[in-house]
């Protein structure tokens, strides 16, 4: 009896024990937990692998691929010129700083990047794109990072060189107003929040950021774009760059030109080195991929005087509204898209072109997920269609003052299937401004006018 | 282990007190342990009544440990010596009616000192004359939760919410000091929780249901509102700044919102 009792019983001196050892082991296992990982390695720009496939599809027969080496020829030319993650860089060609300056802020780009640090203020050190933008825009702005698949619509992938709301014209690019605008009041009915609350510098920092990731992914894609037409070459060979410098290989080779000294004949590789580097260089990056932001505001759209007729308590502000629903369903044929009833239920079957960027490579059908599994393998998101807006809805994307919506109808939206409104006239688009503004508010019922001769009549 | 009992005991109303003394002068490392000063009439009540029943509580939590600590000190089997047996019963009916009636006291004593703080802050919207009739007040602004952040609707023109003039903004809210603010609260999405700390203010906003709420800022001050209602991924940086500023910089900035979509 006393010894299965002595057996059973968890005596004081066995549970000290127990506790004893659970200790030791909760020990061992912290110390394994802290010193057996190292600092998870640094985040890196991800190859835009979808672009590469795309290429693939276009230029190359079914199921083959190009080298594995051409991609790490594009990270080893596209880190020269831009640098890292922690590390951001930004190419000036002419070794004339000021140019440079014109399209990115040094000082910024450095402070936007890196990890996320701050001062014990509080004061951020680096690391303000990783604390704000990349968890749904991701490291290298494609739009992709770990939040992007949960919403709707998708965030914005900046490799496209494409920005939605903006006062400049389709394929020009944004001004840094235009972007500050939107970090300041971000994007009602979307998932991107306003960063009102950050400080002046901080988002202007955030800008320069962006158009760095926009121009680094744009330079990206024409390299990409280039390996078709390679047929076995190398696209550059950095072992010919000394410490693996573009700018100074091509500065130095800009000044041996000038210079006539008697040189030996280059070899064959060297050459062709040469000639690469000349081409990446000085036309897809100089001519192509950097004029794009070179002196926006110059570019950018005149609004026109807001007439006082647009607010709804002035007299003559039903007839504009007439009108205004007159083009609507005639002359600018908003309805084919945006519906009869204007609750964007016209058309539902238009993708963006982030998304027709690939589904219009061979074979895709964006409804069948067979068809296009190899694109979201190599990090495309789910293709999902693009709606037009529901009208009837008080909320604005890209601000809902007149100015703004007068800006969307005139130039449409870059990336969508809204076009520009370039044969409406001045007032037609304020009396569509108006009769916008106005639908909220109106009575459903009051829809598709009868039409004759392309002329609305009172029924 | 010499009174190690009662000395442990003992320690845990030495350590309140300590700790409070250290909060209430905001010495280091308490200094910014409580809400700074509120910045309305309202949340001074609010503060009034909070540190009634702190006050309160500290002295039940001093009084009951104290005791306990004594009895431990003093029946200590190694120095307390006595030929008394311990004496058993299993209830006391005075002592429980004793322990039931005062909390109950307490209670509903807290109950009626609070009631017209919440009625004040909760119940009774502002008033307003409207054509010699009082009524109540109409919403100065409109605030609406998404996912993640805030979005605020001013009446135009008009002087009425959700009409086509509305002005809007996100993540900035300005309003008047010492003037009645009301909030018609709405959510786009899942709950929110609308909070202002130098206000005193918390509001939760469900999606479906349109809630008021309302203060009245008694100095001018950049403020926080934060979302105290744990909403997603996001609600880390779900955060808006509250400016308040005198009656002529709000109208200044109200006419400047009406001119141009981002001031």
């Amino acid at each position: 009896m006393l010894a299965e009792n002595r057996c059973v019983r968890l005596s004081f001196p066995n549970v000290i024990q127990l506790v004893n050892l659970s200790k030791s082991v909760l020990v061992l296992a912290f110390c394994m937990a802290f010193t057996g990982c190292d600092k998870s390695p640094a985040p890196a720009f991800r190859l835009n692998d979808v672009e590469i496939l795309k290429q693939e599809k276009g230029s190359l027969p079914q199921g083959e691929h190009f080298a594995a080496s051409y991609g790490e020829e594009i990270n080893a030319v596209l880190t020269s010129l831009f640098g890292t993650p922690e590390e951001p860089k930004f190419p000036y060609l002419d070794g004339d700083e000021d140019e440079a300056h014109e399209f990115v802020n040094f000082d910024d780009l450095k402070w936007a990047a890196g990890r996320v640090h701050s001062d014990r203020d509080g004061r951020p050190i680096s690391g303000l794109y990783r604390e704000h933008c990349s968890h749904c825009h991701g490291i290298t702005g494609d739009g992709a990072g770990p939040t992007a698949a949960f919403l709707n619509p998708y965030p914005r992938d900046f490799r496209l060189s494409k920005f939605k709301f903006k006062s400049t014209p389709l394929r020009r690019s944004p001004t840094d107003h235009d972007l500050e605008l939107i970090l300041r009041n971000g994007i009602p009915g979307t998932a991107m929040p306003s960063f009102r609350t950050l400080p002046d510098d901080e988002i202007k920092a955030l800008i320069h950021y962006v158009k760095y990731l926009t121009m680094r992914g744009q330079l990206e894609r024409l390299l990409i774009s280039e390996l078709s037409s390679l047929e076995g070459e190398p696209l550059m060979d950095m072992s010919f760059a000394p410490d693996g410098d573009l700018v100074a290989a091509l500065g130095k080779l800009e000044s041996d030109e000038d210079s006539d000294d008697e040189q030996e004949e280059p070899s064959e590789d060297q050459e062709a080195f040469e000639e690469q580097l000349d081409y990446i260089l000085n036309e897809l990056l100089l001519e192509f991929v950097l004029p794009r932001w070179s002196e926006t505001e110059d570019s950018v759209t005149e609004v026109p005087p807001v007439p006082d007729s647009i607010a709804a308590s002035h007299p003559d502000h039903a007839a504009l509204v007439d009108k205004g629903r007159e083009v609507f369903y005639a002359k600018g044929n908003c309805a084919q898209c945006h519906g009869d009833t204007a609750m964007g239920d016209g058309q539902t079957a238009s993708y963006d072109d982030w998304t027709n960027d690939w589904i219009k490579s061979a074979g895709v059908d964006p409804t069948n997920r067979k068809t296009y599994k190899d694109f979201t393998d190599a990090g495309a998101l789910k293709p999902r269609v693009i709606r037009p807006r529901n009208l009837r809805l008080p909320i604005y994307r890209g601000g809902g003052l007149p100015q703004n919506l007068y800006l969307r109808i005139l130039n449409g939206i870059e990336g969508t299937p809204m076009p520009a409104g370039a044969t409406l006239t001045e007032d037609e688009i304020w009396a569509l401004v108006a009769y916008v503004k106005w639908l909220p508010y109106e009575h459903a019922d009051k829809v598709k006018p009868k039409m004759v001769n392309n002329k609305a009549i009172a029924r | 282990m010499n009174r190690f009992w009662s000395i442990l005991f003992f320690s845990v109303p030495i350590l309140a007190i300590v700790t409070f003394l250290l909060t209430q002068f905001a010495i280091w490392p308490f200094e910014q342990v409580w809400f700074g000063e509120s910045f309305s009439d309202a949340g001074k009540t609010i503060d009034g009544i909070f540190n009634g029943i702190h006050l309160l509580c500290a002295a039940i939590l001093l009084g009951t440990v104290m005791t306990i600590g004594w009895i431990i000190w003093k029946f200590d089997h190694r120095r307390y010596q006595s030929n008394s047996k311990a004496a058993y019963f299993s209830h006391n009916t005075t002592l429980e009616l004793i322990w039931t009636a005062i909390p109950a006291v307490i209670l509903i004593a807290l109950a009626f000192v609070q009631m017209n703080a919440w009625s004040e802050n909760k119940m009774e919207r502002p008033m307003t004359s409207v054509n010699g009739t009082m009524v109540e007040a109409p919403p100065t602004v409109l605030v609406k939760a998404k996912q993640f952040g805030w979005e605020f609707y001013y009446p135009g023109a008009d002087g009425i919410l959700e009409t086509e003039d509305d002005l809007y903004i996100e993540n900035l809210m300005v309003v008047p000091e010492r003037t009645d603010i009301v909030m018609q609260l709405e959510s786009r999405d899942v709950i929110h929780s609308f909070f202002v700390s130098d206000l005193r203010l918390k509001q939760d906003v469900v999606p479906g249901m349109v809630q008021f709420a309302w203060f009245n800022a008694n100095r001018t001050g950049d403020l926080q509102i934060l979302c105290t209602e744990l909403c997603g991924f996001g609600h880390y940086k779900m955060n808006a700044k509250l400016r308040i500023v005198p009656q002529a910089e709000y109208e200044q900035w109200l006419a400047e919102l009406q001119n141009e979509y981002y001031p």
